[in-house]
């Protein structure tokens, strides 16, 4: 029978079992899972949001219905929690188990794959249908936390160089301006480029299931196990599905997590044939304009420089009773 | 019957399949199955049935099948109605 696991020493059997599979134990999730055999727990795994992860076996019950019967609970109890596609992490020596409960490969590495439950990826793609433009097309994908000259900028350029840009706005809400206002800020700064397309990444790029150390900003091995993983997704299904044969980045001299993506990306999409151009940075005030640069501006209450910093778009949202609480959070993080 | 709310029944086990059901605006039917290539249309035809005999006229209908026999869909996708049908 399957069980939570809640209690300190199931944790701690859990913690074993799967440390024991050579795979990580992360404090982060959501639910634990277990399926005991007489005390001894035999199988395991967690639930974080929509990613199942730690999934660990004894060695000796390997093969038989345990797997099905944990990936049931999990995708039951990711249900409940009200989300329709289920990812999971596993290794490339697992892709036919979890074939055979029918998930699809939706992006390997040599360590690690990523596969989905649920179909959604073609979903997505099909609901995006209406968007796909002929000939030869760009993409970026930006977090814009918010939208910049430096942003507007980048998306100009590249739109000049492409019949059609897409801009894939991240639609996690794991930053401090909401998706909602990221995603307007965009479409109304860019509402003059008559070649480019906005759109959300969805859960595909980008996103906890692809990416999730990215808003954890910290470069470590799983993290570049990730970046590959999310760029491979992007060159193997988004690219050719909208025609995309460029992808555009700035330069990034100084989030060195952003860099590693950057290097990533040069070193993988033109195995997919797709090229990956880096575009200088633009600076003010003799630094490069970044929206962290921005939102340390507003933790300081200090509005006289964003002028040069944002377009008016931008500015007059910062301004707008309806970003007041994100300046207050700003100023109160500043102070502390 | 009418499709309310989110509903699920079944398992991922070899031989059984999952069913879940959702409201929507017309009747689509979703099948992933490990024997898909031979026995979708079978299937297909096994949930028409069921839905039928139910009258079910609309809803999101996606199964998950791991080589279930027919009772087993009807058994299973009649259980998934049920829970989503009442209050």
């Amino acid at each position: 029978m399957i069980l939570p696991l809640v209690s300190t020493p199931d944790i701690a059997a859990a913690r074993a079992l799967i440390v024991g599979n050579e795979l990580v134990f992360e404090d982060r999730y959501d639910e634990l899972f277990g399926i005991f055999e007489g005390e001894t727990l035999i199988a395991t795994g967690a639930r974080d949001g929509f990613v199942l992860k730690m999934l660990a076996i004894d060695a000796a019950h390997q093969g038989g219905a345990l797997l099905g019967e944990l990936v049931t609970a999990m995708i039951l109890s990711a249900r409940q929690a009200g989300h329709d596609a289920v990812f999971v992490y596993t290794k490339p020596e697992y892709i036919t188990s979890f074939k055979a409960l029918n998930f699809s490969l939706l992006a390997s590495q040599e360590r690690a794959v990523l596969m989905e439950f649920g179909r959604g990826l073609p979903h997505w793609l099909a609901a995006n249908q209406a968007l796909v433009r002929k000939g030869s097309n760009g993409a970026v994908v930006v977090n814009c936390n918010p939208f910049t000259a430096g942003h507007r900028y980048l998306i100009e350029t590249a739109a000049r160089r492409v019949d059609t840009l897409y801009v894939f706005v991240v639609r996690e809400d794991r930053s401090i301006f909401p998706f909602a206002a990221r995603y307007r800020l965009v479409i109304e700064g860019t509402s003059d480029l008559d070649n480019v397309v906005v759109l959300d990444t969805s859960r595909y790029i980008v996103s906890s299931a692809t990416f999730p150390t990215y808003f954890l900003k910290k470069d470590d091995p799983v993290a570049r196990i990730q970046m590959e993983l999310d760029v491979a997704l992007f060159a193997a299904h988004i690219a050719p599905f909208f025609g995309i044969t460029r992808r555009y980045a700035w330069t990034e001299p100084c989030c060195a997590l952003t860099a590693a993506y950057n290097a990533t990306m040069r070193h993988l999409l033109p195995r997919f044939g797709i090229e990956f151009i880096e575009i200088e940075r633009i600076t003010a005030a003799a630094s490069v304009i970044s929206a962290s640069r921005v939102r340390a501006l507003m933790a300081q209450n200090d509005s006289s420089g964003l002028a040069e910093l944002v377009p008016d778009s931008t500015r007059a949202y910062l301004a707008s009773p309806e970003a007041e609480a994100i300046r207050e959070e700003l100023s109160e993080k500043h102070r502390s | 019957m009418e499709i309310r709310k989110k509903a699920q029944a079944g398992t991922m086990q070899s031989s059984d399949i999952m069913v879940m059901v959702e409201p929507a605006e017309t009747l689509i039917v979703e099948i992933e199955s490990t024997v898909k290539k031979q026995f979708e249309h079978l299937i297909r035809a096994q949930i028409e049935e069921v839905l039928a005999k139910w009258g079910v006229a609309s809803g999101r209908i996606s199964v998950n099948d791991r080589g279930a026999l027919d009772y087993a869909i009807e058994a299973r996708l009649e259980a998934a109605l049920h829970r989503s049908g009442g209050g």
